[in-house]
This record gives structure tokens, sequence and C-alpha cells, in this order.
């Protein structure tokens, strides 16, 4: 066991300088520098001989072991070295006090996450994840469609939607349905381009087996089409929560109403209020990624069978 | 396609018209000072008008594109943020370059930093940019710099996970091969590996290159900046200039595709045995997995 | 041979093999036939028993590279021309440049593909691929070939092609050959030794040597010879079924 107790004194070192350091605000002596110095080294020898250990482990709380112990390490390391050196909180807020700061203004970053994550980005992801895939089922169906529409759905992904936001918050006003159309188009594309590639790329056996079962297009579409497409569209659903969001807070730049993560995090960082950024992102964070674990499962629950999740 | 655009084109004036006579009803209401007499007329020429009109657009594109080394037309900026964007996209090529060599030749830096990596992509990483002007600003990085590392910041999650991805490719049989001539690791990366990522690299590069455009826009326009389209952007909207914003929006499509197509280009250019090759579209690494920031 | 999870793959596999013979070892898939090839390859290492390559364990062979190693598949560096894949185990190995190219034009003269030295391996059919892949195990001139079902994955008529040009190679380049089938009348064409395997645990059930005439030719198969060894064949691998349903 001889990385846990590298790391662990790594960790001893570090955590001791943070007590004793706590109320302090000068620069460390040289002395103490080193020993937070020496406490990183060992926490990172510590942690590659644990992580190497882990390696193969397939139990998986052991396997995620290694990448929790690295997120601990960097936060303990960066609140040292923060403290150390005195960097102004105004500037670089240490790992605590954004926890502290989470805690104490968690009250409006619930507020502001209710607007940006449940009414602009979920309202705009489900405007624009049913319009995509109904517009790939007509693409799919219509010939003319596809030569006339798809070529356009596939340019418009290389074109940065920041440039869109304020157009559209014109347009629609500051209000949260401006912020919901960024997501819903942002959100579009990708579905369209997706569902239709799994729509259509069917293996042509496939398709003479239902043509010897007489089956109708419906019914092509029923058994066969839209289940080889979930898989498709489940990629570009998952990629679409994180678009979303990212259209949500960016909209938010452009003007809002007094609302919402992406306005707080643009306000609080024009007068240096730091902890709350970091808080705003951390709630955005969470989010996302509580956002993204609910499609995963509903994708594990409806396509099961593909061969993504055949291993272990 | 053609057609696609030529309807859009017929349909725009109607629904121009149709969207714009309201406001333009309002404005006369208002009894503002416009040079036209009916809703019908004065529809094509409001100064927020919900929709510009194609007159509005051309004029607008004209007054912002020339001259065209004026400091505050598009060409100029637009160089600035292409400029940005593609040092970020280098930036972020040698990081993620760096992160995937590792995971793939080590397990442990794998386990340690993959869940990371891949919790990242469902981050809203743009929300960082603001605050990492700001910070770089405090330590001396000015000007274009720290929009390029912002960019390289947003761009480097896909290269990642694309080169990892493009890395660990190989044919099991191939690295057989390579083994009964044992060749050496290093040998086995240059000769094996690496060209077999370059593929993936390539899918990879597009996907980030949009990305590291989003980065270079949202640097420029969450902090002071004298020059590029973020900053044109943050002006026109400040300044409530409806048709500027409509041309820039234009502008900056152009730009992204132009850039994403110049990666494609530069693809085309360095894989010449994938030209002309009819790959069934299944053995293509696949393009829309990662995430598009 | 055991592997890991406790499976037997290998068991009582005796065998020697003289310079210049061209055996085949053919069974059912799941005989261990690719395993005990691997094992000779040192792709992978056995649990008991020892193996020696002109006096060499398969290790010690592997790294003075003393076979060339044809697999399944082509295995073709795709972003390679046909050439630049011939020459590529020359370049692994440190030849010179003059020689890589000139020993590569030379297998590629060899296999027939000379023609195709600039075009990339898409190019190329199967059978052609797999001709290049030939090429390229023989490129640094090892004394052993081992082949695993190089022509399994090709239709009939290509695969009789292959098999003719494949023993004319063996013929001018006097190499030993070790070559895993599935398919009777390739194994009686090619060999001058027939290794008969069955499966679970995978083990040797005979040794059958082929004495048709060299060179041989489309008019070997229709030689009553060829028949009686074939039929032979036959035998030994239901011999091996019935062990497998008496247990």
């Amino acid at each position: 066991m001889k990385g846990w107790g590298l790391l662990t004194t790594g960790f001893a070192l570090q955590i001791a300088f943070i007590v004793r350091w706590w109320e302090e605000s000068e620069v460390a002596p040289l002395g103490l520098r080193l020993s937070i110095g020496l406490g990183v080294l060992l926490s990172a020898v510590g942690l590659a001989q644990v992580a190497g250990r882990l390696a193969h482990t397939r139990n998986p709380l052991l396997g995620f072991t290694p990448a929790a112990l690295t997120l601990l390490a960097l936060l303990v390391a960066a609140e040292a070295l923060l403290r150390a050196y005195q960097v102004p909180p105004g500037l670089v807020p240490t790992p605590t006090r954004v926890l502290a700061t989470l805690y104490t203004v968690r009250d409006v970053l619930l507020q502001d996450a209710y607007q940006t994550v449940l009414k602009e980005a979920l309202v705009g992801y489900l405007i624009g994840c049913s319009l995509g895939v109904l517009t790939a089922f007509l693409v799919s169906r219509y010939l003319f469609l596809e030569r006339g529409f798809l070529p356009y759905a596939t340019l418009f992904s290389s074109i940065p939607i920041v440039a869109l936001a304020p157009v559209l918050v014109k347009m629609v006003g500051i209000d949260w349905p401006s912020k919901a159309a960024i997501c819903a188009i942002t959100v579009y594309f990708p579905v369209v381009v997706n569902t239709f590639r799994g729509l259509t790329e069917v293996s042509p056996i496939s398709l003479d087996l239902m043509r010897s079962y007489a089956a109708s297009e419906m019914q092509q579409y029923r058994w066969l089409r839209l289940p080889n497409a979930l898989p498709f569209i489940f990629n570009a659903l998952k990629l679409g929560t994180t678009l979303a969001m990212i259209g949500a807070i960016v909209g938010e730049f452009f003007g809002a109403n007094g609302q919402g993560l992406g306005f707080r995090i643009q306000i609080e960082a024009g007068r240096f209020g730091f902890d709350i950024v970091w808080a705003a992102i951390i709630v955005a964070s969470a989010a996302g990624i509580v956002w993204y674990g609910l499609v995963t499962w509903v994708e594990r629950r409806l396509t099961g069978w593909h061969v993504s999740f055949r291993r272990g | 396609m053609l057609v696609v655009a030529l309807v859009v084109l017929a349909l725009y004036w109607p629904i121009m018209y149709l969207v714009n006579i309201p406001a333009a009803q309002r404005a006369l209401d208002t009894g503002a000072a416009l040079p036209c007499k009916t809703a019908f007329e004065c529809a094509s020429q409001l100064r927020s008008p919900v929709l510009p009109s194609p007159q509005q657009l051309w004029d607008g594109f004209l007054s912002l594109m020339f001259p065209l080394n004026s400091p505050n037309a598009i060409p100029l900026n637009a160089a600035v943020t292409a400029l940005e964007t593609l040092v970020g996209l280098l930036l972020a090529a040698a990081v993620g370059l760096f992160f995937a060599v590792g995971m793939v030749a080590s397990r442990a830096f794998e386990r340690a930093l993959l869940p990371w990596i891949v919790a990242s992509q469902t981050v809203p990483i743009i929300a960082i940019a603001p605050m990492l002007v700001v910070v770089l600003g405090q330590y001396g990085v000015q000007g274009w710099l720290p929009k390029a590392i912002i960019a390289a910041y947003i761009a480097f999650f896909p290269i990642t996970i694309g080169v990892a991805k493009g890395l660990q490719s190989p044919d099991p049989l191939a690295l057989d091969l390579f083994r009964t001539y044992n060749a050496s690791p290093w040998q086995t990366y240059l000769r094996l590996r690496l060209p077999a990522s370059v593929p993936y690299l390539f899918t990879a590069l597009k996907v980030a290159m949009t990305a590291a455009l989003i980065g270079a826009i949202v640097a420029e326009i969450s902090t002071i900046s004298f020059q590029g389209i973020g900053k044109m952007l943050a002006e026109n909207s400040r300044a409530s200039d409806v048709v500027a914003m409509w041309v820039i929006m234009f502008a900056s499509a152009a730009l992204g595709i132009l850039l994403v197509a110049a990666v494609g280009w530069l693809e085309r250019l360095l894989t010449p045995w994938r030209q002309a090759q009819v790959a069934p579209r299944s053995k293509a690494p696949p393009a829309r997995q990662e995430v598009r920031a | 041979m055991v592997f890991p999870n406790g499976t037997v793959a290998l068991k009582e596999a005796n065998l020697e093999v003289a310079p210049g013979e061209f055996i085949s070892l053919i069974g059912p898939s799941g005989c261990g036939k690719t395993t005990l090839l691997r094992l000779l390859a040192d792709l992978i290492k056995p649990t008991a028993g020892t193996i020696y390559i002109g006096g060499k364990t398969p290790e010690e062979a592997r790294k003075a590279r003393a076979y060339g190693y044809v697999f399944q598949a082509p295995t073709l560096m795709e972003w390679r021309t046909v050439l630049a894949n011939v020459m590529l185990p020359l370049e692994i190995m440190g030849f010179p440049p003059a020689e890589r190219k000139a020993r590569a034009e030379r297998m590629l003269e060899l296999v027939g593909l000379e023609r195709f030295a600039r075009h990339y391996p898409w190019q190329l059919s199967g059978g052609m691929q797999q001709r290049v892949s030939i090429a390229r195990a023989l490129a640094f001139d090892p004394h052993l070939l081992f082949m695993d079902e190089p022509f399994g994955a090709l239709d009939e008529i290509t695969r009789e092609n292959l098999n003719l040009e494949l023993l004319r190679l063996w013929r001018e380049t006097g190499k030993t050959v070790i070559f895993v089938t599935h398919s009777i009348p390739e194994a009686v064409f090619l060999s001058t030794r027939i290794v008969v395997m069955t499966p679970r645990p995978g083990k040797i059930e005979a040794i059958i040597p082929v004495d048709l005439p060299q060179p041989r030719s489309f008019e070997t198969r229709e030689l009553p010879e060829f028949f009686r060894l074939a039929t032979e064949v036959r035998e030994a691998l239901r011999r091996g079924h019935g062990y497998e349903v008496a247990e």
C-alpha cells in the first residue's frame, strides 16, 4: 500500500498547512511553501501509483477511485497554493470559498438555474428535438427534400451559434423565449442529420426482408427504420443537452431579464465576483451532467440491445 | 439544393412584410420620423426590423465590408478572429495529442482523467470564458492571445477524444503484424497508430474548429476588445443596430464554413489514400459523437 | 496451452518440421490450429512445453525476425501504396533505403503485381491484397513462412489460382511453410504433410504425409491419389469428431 501512504502523507502536509494558514493574510514563508511543494509532489506520485495499481480492476467503484482522487488532489493543491501565495480571492477564489459562496447564494442560483435550465434550455431542447426528428422523417421519405435540405443542415453545423444569439435576442426580446429559440435552433440541426442517417443507413438485406413480408411503408418505419435510428437519435439527443446549455448561457450574455446562469456569470465576472461565477459554473455543470445522465438512462432502457452496451 | 435556396428567397419577401408591417404600424403610430408614409412602405425601411429587407441587408453589407482595411469593417475583424481561432486550434491540437497519447499509452492515466474529460463534455465550458479573460488579463496576457487560449481550451476536448479513438483504431491483426516484425513501441506509434489516427484527427478538427471559433468570439464579447467579430457583435448589440447584426451573423457563418472547409481541404491534401475511396459510411470515423460547443 | 480462464486450447501437440517442408494444419473451428501458429510466432506464450525453431525459442526467433506471418486478412496499411506496404518490414528492420525499394519491387514481381506498385490497397481486389501481404511477408527473406488461413475469405476460383501461385513461390524460394486451413482440398493440394487437429481439447489426431508428384498443377486435383488422401484426411477429422461425442 505504498501509493496510499504517499498520497495520505501528501494530503496531510497540504491540509495541515491550510488549517495553519486559514486566518493569515500574508504570503507563507519559504519553509512552508516548500512543505506544500513536497505535499503536492508526494500526492502526485502516490496518485500515480494508486492509479497504476487500479488500472485493470473490473470493480466500477475501484475503477473510479483514481479519477475521484485526481479531483480531490487538484482541489487540495489549489486550496493550499492559493492560500500560500495569497492570490486575491477576487481573482481566483479558493475551492472552500467557492463552496461557501455556493451555499450562501444558493437561492439566487437555484432561481437562475430554474430560468436557464428548465425554461430556456429544456423548452428549446424539446422543441428543437421534436422538430428535428419530424424533419428527418420527412427528409428520409421524400428524395427531393434530401437533395434540397440536407446539404444546408450539414453546412449549418460549421456556423458559430454565438453570432446567431444577438440577432435572436433582438428579434424575440430579452425574456426567456429568445434563449429557448437559440437552444431549439442549435439542437435542431444535429438531430436532423443524425436521425436521417439512422433512418437511411439500414442494411439492404433488412429492407429486402421487409419487402418479402409485404410490409407497408408505415410498418417498414415502425419495425425497421425507427429501431435502427434510435442509437443515432440518442447520440444527437445527448449532444443536444450540452448544446442547449451552451445556447442558453451564451444567449443570456446578449441580454436577459435579470436572471439566469449566463447572465449571473457575465455580470459577476465583470465585477470580479469570481466566487459566484464558479458557484454558477458548478450549478450549470451539475445540471448538465444530471440532464445528460437522464438521457443516457432513457437510452439504455430503449436501446439496450445495441453493441455499445454489450461489454461488461 | 439550389431550388430550396430559391424557394427560401422567394418566401423571404412576403414573410418579411408580414412580420414587419405591425412593427411599422406601431412606429408610424408613435409618430417616429420615418422617410415613408404607409406601413407597407415602411416595412422595408425600419431601423430595427424583425426581419431586415434584402435591400437593407445589401446596404449594410456594403457599408460593413468597405473600405476593406478599415478597423471597423468586417474583413480586418474577421481576419483577427480567424487568427485567434487558428492559433487556438493549434494549441488545442498539441494539448489534445498529448492527452490522447498519454491515455492510450497508460491505462492509469486514462483511469484518472477520462471520467473528467467525458464529464466536461456535458458541462457548458463556454461559461468559463468571461472569467478566464479577466484572470488572464490580470496576469498581463492581453490582446489576441487570451482569446486564442480560450479557443484552445474549448477545442481540445473533441481533439483528445477523437485522437485517442484513432490511436486505438488499428486492427489487432495489424498490431500482431508489428509484433512479428519485433517493432519497437516507437515504430508502432510512428508507422501504425499515428497514421491510423489521421482521419479521426481531421474529423475531430472540424468539430474543434467550430468550437474554437465560438470560443474566440465569446472571448471577444466578454472582454474589452478592439478587434474581432465578437467585438463588432457586442458593439452593434449595444447600439441596437439590427441590420448590422444580421450582416455580421452571415459573415461569421461564412467564416465558420470557410474555416471548416479549409480543414477539409487540408484533409484531402494530407490523406491522399482516402481520395475517391467510396468507403461505406460506417467505416468512416463517427463524425457527430463529439460535443460541438 | 491453457488460457487464463482454464480453457485448454491445446494438449499433446508434438510435431517436428524439417526445412523446406510445406505443412498444413487442418481441423474444424476451435481446434487450436491458429493457437498453435500464434504459439510458434510468439504472439502468445505456452503454459507448458517447449517449441524450438531452428534451435531458438519462439521469442528469440521473433526477435531474430526468422519468420514472416500472413494473417487471415491482408492487414495492409491503407495510407501506404502497395510498394510502401511491402517496404514496411524493411523500414522497421532498418534496411538501407535503396535496398528496400529494390527488394520490394522484386517481391511484387514475384507475386505478379509490379504494375500496381503505386496503387493504394483499396484499389485492389481481395485476392490481390492478399498477394501483397504475402510479398510483404517474404520481403525480408525469412526462412519460415506462417500462414493463417490466408485465402479463407476468397472465392473458390481465386483461391485455386493463389494456391498454384503459392506453390510456385514455395518452389522458387525454398521456404518452410506452416499453413493453417479448414479446406481439405487446399491442404492436400499444397502440403508435403498434413497435420489433422481435433477440438476440445485441441490435439493432433493424425499426421498424413502427402506424396503427390511435384510440381503440382490443376491436373493434380484429378489424380486418384488426391481423392485417396482427401478421404484419409476427412476420416481422420471424423474420428476426432467421434472422440468428442464419446465424451
